[in-house]
């Protein structure tokens, strides 16, 4: 008997092999996401860490020196982590930013969409019991911030990342000081006026960083226990505390909340 | 009380020389349990002979009457005005083929997606007539079956910011029907090919995870779920040795 697929369909036999052009554009698109997503996952986890250290001021000068003497002295992970970091840092920015619509047209797009969607919030909610009712849509909002928080890390970040690691490098000039960081340090850099690209930086690495850990685990593990609710859940919880936390420790740092839970 | 609705649709037909787009407003007396597909019926019959949109079924299982009902994409069919508020605004569906006011043609998209991806089972197995069906795990039967409730009516590409931006994108639907024969064990085709199909930019990796798709989708597909599958499937291909 006639096998009755092959008369109307290609034969399922495989086509594909290993050099092919198709197959080396698909490696090099998982590669990509791999690398995007690692990167970023890794800058997360640190950003969640150092925010945490950063905190110790709320303790007073004492436990920030202790912390920053753990660091660096009685741990010498400081300098290889500055190191790291600032690596990471910009190979996210290359690979993750690869999604940003190159053409000025295609952000238009985005944008537009978007905004009918923004406008129609108004029209949908006269009546709130709607169960159809659709604002904003909050997830397209989110990637659009995450987009415009990156912009304003890559900045301030790269900034942040430069004085710090000349911080523990260098003595800044200052002769007879010890290279490191040091309560002092941090303290007056913030007072004098720095506080505001402080606490515009944490207010945007915070943004950025609960986005992306929302995105990637809906990406990744949203067929696992692990639904997109939960990360929902994990994604306010994360922008929150971390927004709290970061206000606390920079007016920390400016000295009124200095010592604030001591 | 009876209230009053205003419906502005967008008014458009390019087969018509000149005619330039333009909103239109109709005003109908909302019945009880008055839908958007039963309210265009009637400003058709009584106010513009010549107002252009689609539907079939007018049950939810066709796809025809999607349309972006006060900014959102959705089926015209299933959503009530007593949902909605008193003015309606109703637009095509971007992203798709116009044919002429609220009528889009979605079929020219899906064919070329379904011949793209092959969308039918792959097998060299010969059929045999007289044999009893494939016994499959239930479990493994009922995620077909979810992802196979696709509708086609194209809110998910509609809604995503994606597809906008990059008409080659598969999309959600494009996306979730390849996931369908990902997992059907009767399909033969091999994790190479599979890699080659929806490993791309275009594919699953270029979903950017913006969700919309999953919030519009008027079937309620998991279609997040169907992305993480595959996307977690193919990353252990390149691996292999």
């Amino acid at each position: 008997m006639p096998s009755l697929k092959t008369e109307l369909y290609p034969e399922a036999a495989s086509r594909h092999s290993k050099t092919s052009e198709a197959y080396r554009k698909a490696k090099k698109a998982i590669i990509n996401e791999w690398i995007s997503g690692l990167t970023g996952a890794i800058l997360a986890m640190f950003i969640c860490g150092h925010l945490i250290l950063e905190s110790s001021i709320l303790l007073g000068k004492d436990a920030y020196q202790w912390t920053v003497h753990l660091l660096e002295v009685t741990l010498p992970i400081a300098k290889p982590i500055v190191i790291l970091i600032t690596i990471v840092f910009f190979i996210h920015f290359v690979w993750a930013s690869r999604k940003i619509p190159g053409k000025f047209q295609d952000r238009k797009r985005m944008m537009e969409l978007g905004k009918k969607i923004k406008g129609s919030k108004k029209l949908w909610n006269q009546d709130k019991k709607l169960e159809t009712s659709l604002a904003r849509h909050f997830e397209t909002s989110l990637w659009i911030w995450q987009v415009r928080t990156g912009m304003i890390v890559l900045a301030t970040g790269a900034f942040h990342l430069i004085l710090v690691a000349w911080n523990i490098f260098t003595n800044m000039g200052v002769s007879g000081q010890q290279p490191g960081l040091s309560a002092d340090i941090a303290t007056s850099r913030v007072e004098s006026g720095l506080w505001i690209l402080y606490a515009v930086l944490m207010f945007a690495v915070v943004t950025h960083m609960a986005i992306g850990v929302y995105r990637l685990l809906v990406k990744w593990f949203a067929d696992t226990w692990f639904v997109r609710k939960y990360s929902r859940t994990l994604f306010y919880f994360l922008f929150w505390f971390y927004i709290v936390l970061g206000i606390a420790t920079t007016i920390g740092l400016a000295g009124p909340w200095e010592g604030l839970l001591s | 009380m009876e209230r009053t609705l205003k419906f502005k649709i967008f008014r458009y037909n390019p087969n018509i020389e000149n005619d330039k787009p333009r909103v239109e407003t109709f005003k109908i007396n909302e019945t009880p349990r008055l839908n958007v597909f039963t309210a265009l019926n009637r400003i058709r019959e009584e106010q513009a002979p010549d107002l252009m949109f689609d539907f079939v079924c007018r049950a939810g299982i066709c796809g025809s009457c999607a349309m972006m009902i006060n900014g959102r994409p959705t089926l015209g069919c299933r959503t009530l005005t007593s949902d909605l508020p008193e003015n309606i605004e109703l637009y095509p569906l971007p992203f798709f083929k116009m044919l002429g006011d609220l009528s889009v043609d979605t079929g020219i998209w899906f064919r070329g997606i379904s011949e793209q991806l092959e969308s039918w089972v792959h097998t060299q197995k010969e059929f045999d007539p007289e044999a009893q069906e494939e016994r499959m795990d239930n479990a493994l039967a009922n995620k077909i079956y979810e992802s196979e409730r696709c509708i086609e009516c194209g809110c998910c590409l509609a809604g995503c910011a994606t597809a906008q931006a990059y008409p080659n994108f598969l999309g959600a639907a494009g996306l979730n029907r390849i996931g369908r024969f990902i997992m059907d064990p009767r399909d033969q085709r091999t994790d190479e090919e599979w890699f080659e199909l929806v490993s791309t930019d275009e594919g699953v990796f270029g979903c950017i995870g913006m969700m919309a798709c999953d919030d519009v989708c008027p079937k309620e597909l998991p279609l997040l779920e169907v992305f993480s599958y595959i996307r977690r499937k193919m990353s252990t291909v390149p691996l292999k040795r």
